[in-house]
């Protein structure tokens, strides 16, 4: 692979919110890159290339979006693709970024991450339109929702495990928290287990607090090579440099029934496992528990942390449970991840939902997260996961303080 | 920080309780839900990071909203493809996957090309009865499944007899009461006698 490196120099994120009824998606990528050519201390007029990742064509009704955002941002005639991979879209446009650069495509790249899907349709049909990212006639047709087939994979990891509602719960407890210390985040919430086990039944194991957002939002990144950096960019080496130096995607069948046994079997992330081993290779992590300083997982339901937190290796196989007894992954913990709030405190716009993981460890490893937030910096390592589908593509992004 | 009205306000600022339009109050616009004036999500003290904080609302002209209504209707010709043989004979009361003739591998959710090898497959029979692996049960379902499946909704993974490597997806019914619900169960499949939307919904499972 070429010598080139790829820096991230900057990020933006609208204020996530169950619904911004002050503009439209395209308002709050705008809104987003504003911040994110602050942050940078960039123009937009030198950046070279643009990526662009939402998920569905439905929610807005929109066919080939990136055109509007790249003209609303002052970025045309130059390039401009589109990623999409369900919830992996944002974790894909980061790794695409990764991929453009690295292949001297462009020296300089910016990742516009958005969704609308707040209050824009009705929240069943918000529900449906999620739903046409299972196999229509096979999945969609008898259980279109997914949160079905997602509590269908924790009862089984709960039969062999026996991972526990109360372990998963801490899950929703921890993130919620942690977005109280997030002024983006749409849910930020002080609860208990309780509060987590009380909150009505939706689908057995999982009650309305166990389940991420339906968000509007968007977030931006900017990536670049050192050579531009030095040239375009007034920040470089006066804020902390932070590099990209792992990414690495997954894939598994698309119905969860035909995956092999025993692994993953219908309990477990077989992409993520192939995503992050991918990634830890590139990024010579030998021991991610130990090496990374903090993560962004994939929450689109509690248990499904837990379960990334096997698969992405930060344990073996059924310790999640015991370990978030512990408080292992809690801010102060081991490894404190979703510190975010993730998908369920920090909010689920599909197509920005892997952007803003991006940007939270971009925050982190700079150390200028809210101090009540902030996770303690060693290494300078930090990780963000995402995944669609259940764990259809999957892709894990790696971080690096270098200064 | 204490649990203060600071965290409070931490959120989005209390979505505007808009009641929409009267039909008749819609001026020339026949669609016109609401005009009304959006406020600041951030707020000027939202921002931890000093660099991003603003004194005044820098979208200060741009707070009107006016919202209308847009109703999508689609009709598909919607074809089931190299997968069609499954359908039409869950017409017929009869549970049909394919076996890859090369790997020898019965894949109950039938494929037209077994992905182990890339050979074309050939349509086998089965008795349709198999194994509860995994199942949930769903309080709520979103509106569009409302008439197709009953509340409680159970979902089931089934290994199916035959079949032993992958599992056919489909919803449990008859079971009585919930507390008879076990995985390890034997259950079969149970066929449609009155119209349905989809052919997957010819068939459902229900105990053995």
């Amino acid at each position: 692979m070429s010598e080139r490196r790829v820096f991230v120099l900057g990020g933006g994120i609208s204020k996530m919110a169950a619904e911004r009824p002050d503009g439209t998606i395209r308002d709050w990528v705008v809104e987003a890159v504003m911040e994110a050519i602050k942050d940078a201390g960039v123009e937009i007029s030198d950046i070279e290339h643009a990526t662009t990742s939402y998920f569905s064509d439905h929610f807005d009704k929109q066919l080939k979006q990136g055109a509007i955002f790249h003209d609303c941002v002052g970025m045309c005639p130059k390039p401009n693709v589109r990623v999409e991979g369900g919830g992996a879209t944002g974790g894909l446009a980061i790794r695409n970024a990764y991929a453009y650069i690295k292949a001297g495509l462009c020296d300089s790249m910016i990742v516009y991450g958005a969704e609308n899907m707040g209050k824009h349709v009705p929240s069943d049909t918000a529900q449906e339109f999620i739903a046409y990212a299972s196999d229509f006639d096979w999945e969609f047709q008898i259980a279109g929702f997914y949160i079905a087939y997602y509590a269908l994979m924790m009862r089984a990891h709960m039969d062999m495990y026996g991972t526990k509602e109360e372990q998963f719960a801490k899950v929703s407890v921890k993130n919620h928290r942690n977005a109280i210390y997030n002024e983006y985040a749409h849910q930020p919430m002080d609860i208990t287990v309780d509060d987590v086990m009380n909150s009505p039944l939706i689908t057995s194991p999982y009650k309305r607090l166990d389940c991420s957002l339906l968000s509007d939002g968007a977030s931006c990144l900017i990536f670049a090579t050192s050579e531009w950096a030095e040239r375009y960019c007034s920040t470089w080496k006066k804020k902390p440099t932070i590099e990209l130096v792992g990414t690495g995607c997954g894939t598994d069948f698309m119905r969860l029934a035909d995956r092999p046994w025993p692994y993953p079997g219908i309990a477990h992330f077989r992409a993520k496992r192939v995503a992050s081993q991918m990634a830890y290779k590139m990024a010579g992590i030998k021991d991610p528990a130990k090496e990374l300083d903090c993560a962004e997982i994939h929450d689109a339901y509690s248990g499904t942390e837990l379960v990334s937190y096997e698969d992405l290796g930060f344990c073996g196989l059924g310790q999640s449970g015991p370990l978030t007894d512990e408080g292992y992954f809690d801010l102060g913990g081991e490894l404190p991840c979703n510190t975010s709030g993730g998908l369920m405190g920090m909010g689920h716009p599909v197509g920005a939902t892997g952007v803003n993981q991006g940007i939270e460890i971009l925050r982190q490893l700079r150390e200028e997260a809210h101090p009540k937030r902030q996770a303690v910096i060693k290494n300078g390592l930090g990780l963000t996961d995402s995944h669609g589908g259940t764990g259809t593509f999957v892709a894990v992004n790696i971080f690096r303080r270098v200064d | 920080m204490a649990k203060t009205k600071k965290e409070k306000k931490m959120t989005f600022p209390k979505l505007p309780d808009i009641k929409d339009l009267e039909p008749k109050k819609r001026g020339l616009v026949t669609t016109k839900l609401q005009v009304f004036e959006a406020l600041d999500p951030m707020g000027p003290e939202m921002h931890w990071m000093k660099e991003f904080a603003h004194e005044e609302d820098p979208w200060k002209d741009f707070r009107l909203v006016e919202k209308i209504q847009i109703d999508q209707h689609m009709t598909y010709r919607h074809s089931l493809g190299k997968y069609s043989r499954f359908f039409v004979e869950l017409e017929n009361k009869r549970f049909f996957a394919t076996k890859c003739p090369k790997c020898g591998q019965v894949w109950p959710i039938p494929r037209p090309v077994c992905p182990n090898d890339l050979s074309i497959c050939e349509w086998v029979e089965l008795p349709g009865t198999g194994t509860l692996v995994s199942h949930s049960i769903s309080r709520f379902i979103p509106s569009f499944m409302r008439d197709r499946v009953e509340i409680p909704y159970v979902l089931a993974m089934v290994r199916m007899d035959g079949a032993p490597k992958t599992l056919f997806t489909h919803m449990l019914k008859n079971y009585g009461k919930e507390e008879n619900i076990y995985d390890g169960m034997r259950v079969k499949v149970a066929y449609s006698d009155k119209p349905v939307p989809h052919p997957l919904l010819l068939m459902w499972f229900e105990p053995a």
